[in-house]
């Protein structure tokens, strides 16, 4: 087929949609050409690939406010039956069971949950386990993202402690598996089940949500209910979950071994090319830093002051101080963090800079949280292409 | 025509005022999405040799962007992921369509392996 009757078809088959495939973005790394498509409720979005729905978020979103729109979150689904058609999420047909090793199995609406179960909120971010693996070099297979496959939202719930205290957990119980309606195409592909230990199921920040700033869920983002577990990779957060189930033992389903894991070392890194020789479940983010006020190639007047800003966030600490530097890393200025929102939240920096002289010139940013963990200068590498958190450098030119 | 409810509000000035002050003093909760429809998929696979195999095999489970997204993989990491895909992920894949599908993706979507 022609380039011009491929675009052809391609923009007639989205005309009949109703929609358009109005743009194009090329991500900076090899075959990162992405079409800017709209999906429901969503604002046009970088599309990483259509069946499941993986839509990434545009990097300069970021840059208006520690709170993501809802239009505006990342999407990213595993199994090709997802996402799951309203006739199985709408009021009327949407139940939670609670099964397992517990004293009494529960079935729940949504109302229910609102009814019988204290509100809970918490403003947390999600970022997918594999954002930013377009950038590891070198490359590996898996979804090739930017780093827009992360979003910090207002989540709005009842606490998973409390409907698991409800059912009444048994003496033996040690782990709860999670479910939701997305469904496998065939039935040798596994079920998209994820496990939390229960004293981690039992933590008070851990939520099932059913709102999002404000919001009901986005249908993309798990409508009507969805596991939000702060400070961890988003694997876990379950979405248009329709069962918890508590066991005994240790659940070792394909999505949690083997995959998903990291690994085992404290920067969850091998030597780039080999394969790591011991395995852990991926867990809580690492910290990470953007500047969102200048992308790549931005141009900057020389002598005149710029309001940098940008975003920081880690796996729960909380962020203790961001730095800056425009001379390669030789000098770091510290920057002002704005507004805490929770230590699960992006949390926003700024920082005047008054560039001197002309030319390229590269800004870093790093972060350091309230353990004294921080970001690494050269990136660290592993086969899946997990957790990315290198020191991020922006090429701007003063002029 | 797969028209949100909220555009048409949008065009009609007066009403969107009213749609949105009816939602905050109801809120939202018992609100569902009001579109369904996802768009369509489009991406077609590179012209050669397998490309039926392929196009006919891969679309089982996932759309062909999954192939088409990825960098330039070498045979050996093409080859992990057809086997990933039968072993792990049950694909229906005959043995002896292996060594067919990955020539393709090798040389639709790879790069040649480096010299030894």
């Amino acid at each position: 087929m022609s380039r011009r009757r491929f675009f052809g078809t391609a923009f007639a088959a989205a005309a009949a949609a109703g929609l358009a495939a109005e743009d194009h973005v090329e991500l900076p790394f090899e075959n990162g050409g992405r079409p800017l498509v709209r999906y429901p409720q969503k604002r046009p979005l970088i599309r990483l690939t259509s069946r499941p729905p993986q839509l990434e978020t545009p990097m300069e979103v970021f840059d208006g406010g520690v709170l993501t729109p809802n239009d505006a979150f990342f999407v990213r689904y595993h199994l090709a039956g997802a996402p799951p058609p309203r006739e199985v999420l709408v009021p009327g047909a949407f139940r939670l069971a609670v099964k397992g090793s517990v004293d009494a199995v529960l079935s729940l609406s949504i109302d229910d949950l609102k009814s019988r179960f204290a509100a809970a909120e918490v403003v947390a971010v999600n970022q997918c386990s594999g954002n930013g693996r377009g950038f590891f070099r070198p490359r590996v297979p898996g979804g090739q993202m930017g780093n827009g496959a992360m979003g910090c939202a207002r989540w709005g719930g009842v606490r998973l402690a409390d409907v698991l205290k409800a059912a009444g957990l048994r003496s033996g119980a040690k782990q709860v598996l999670l479910d939701g309606l997305d469904r496998p195409p065939l039935p040798g592909v596994p079920d998209f089940v994820k496990a939390l230990d229960v004293e981690q199921a039992l933590d008070p920040d851990v939520l099932l949500a059913f709102s999002m700033n404000g919001e009901p869920l986005p249908w993309l983002n798990g409508f009507p209910l969805r596991l939000v577990v702060p400070g961890h990779y988003g694997t876990y957060w379950i979405k248009h979950l329709h069962e918890i189930t508590v066991v005994d033992g240790e659940f070792k389903g394909y999505w949690m071994d083997p995959a998903y894991r990291i690994p085992d070392d404290p920067c969850a890194h091998v030597e780039p090319g080999t394969k790591p020789r011991h395995t852990v479940p991926i867990t809580r983010f690492n910290v990470r830093s953007f500047l969102t006020s200048l992308s790549d190639g931005a141009h900057v007047g020389a002598g005149a002051g710029v309001r940098l800003r940008g975003i920081a966030f880690d796996g729960g600490a909380g962020i203790r101080e961001v730095v800056v530097s425009d001379d390669e890393g030789r000098t770091w200025r510290a920057a002002t963090l704005g507004r805490d929102e929770g230590k699960f939240a992006f949390r926003e920096w700024t920082l005047d800079w008054r560039p001197e002289g002309k030319g390229p010139r590269e800004l870093r940013v790093r972060a350091v949280n309230r353990l004294g963990q921080t970001q690494p200068i050269d990136p660290l590498w592993n086969p899946a292409g997990y957790m990315r958190n290198v020191v991020e450098r922006v090429r701007v030119h003063v002029s | 025509m797969n028209v949100p409810t909220c555009r048409i509000f949008r065009a009609a000035g007066a009403l969107c005022l009213f749609a949105a002050s009816w939602s905050m003093v109801l809120g939202d909760a018992g609100s569902v999405p009001e579109e369904w429809k996802l768009p369509a998929e489009w991406v077609q696979l590179k012209a050669g040799k397998g490309r039926e195999l392929a196009a006919g095999q891969c679309v089982v489970c996932h759309s062909v962007d999954y192939v088409t997204t990825q960098p330039p993989l070498g045979r050996a990491a093409w080859t992990a992921t057809v086997e990933k895909m039968r072993a792990k992920y049950g694909a229906p894949l005959p043995t002896n369509s292996v060594a067919p599908l990955v020539d393709y993706l090798v040389s639709a979507y790879g790069k040649p392996d480096a010299p030894k």
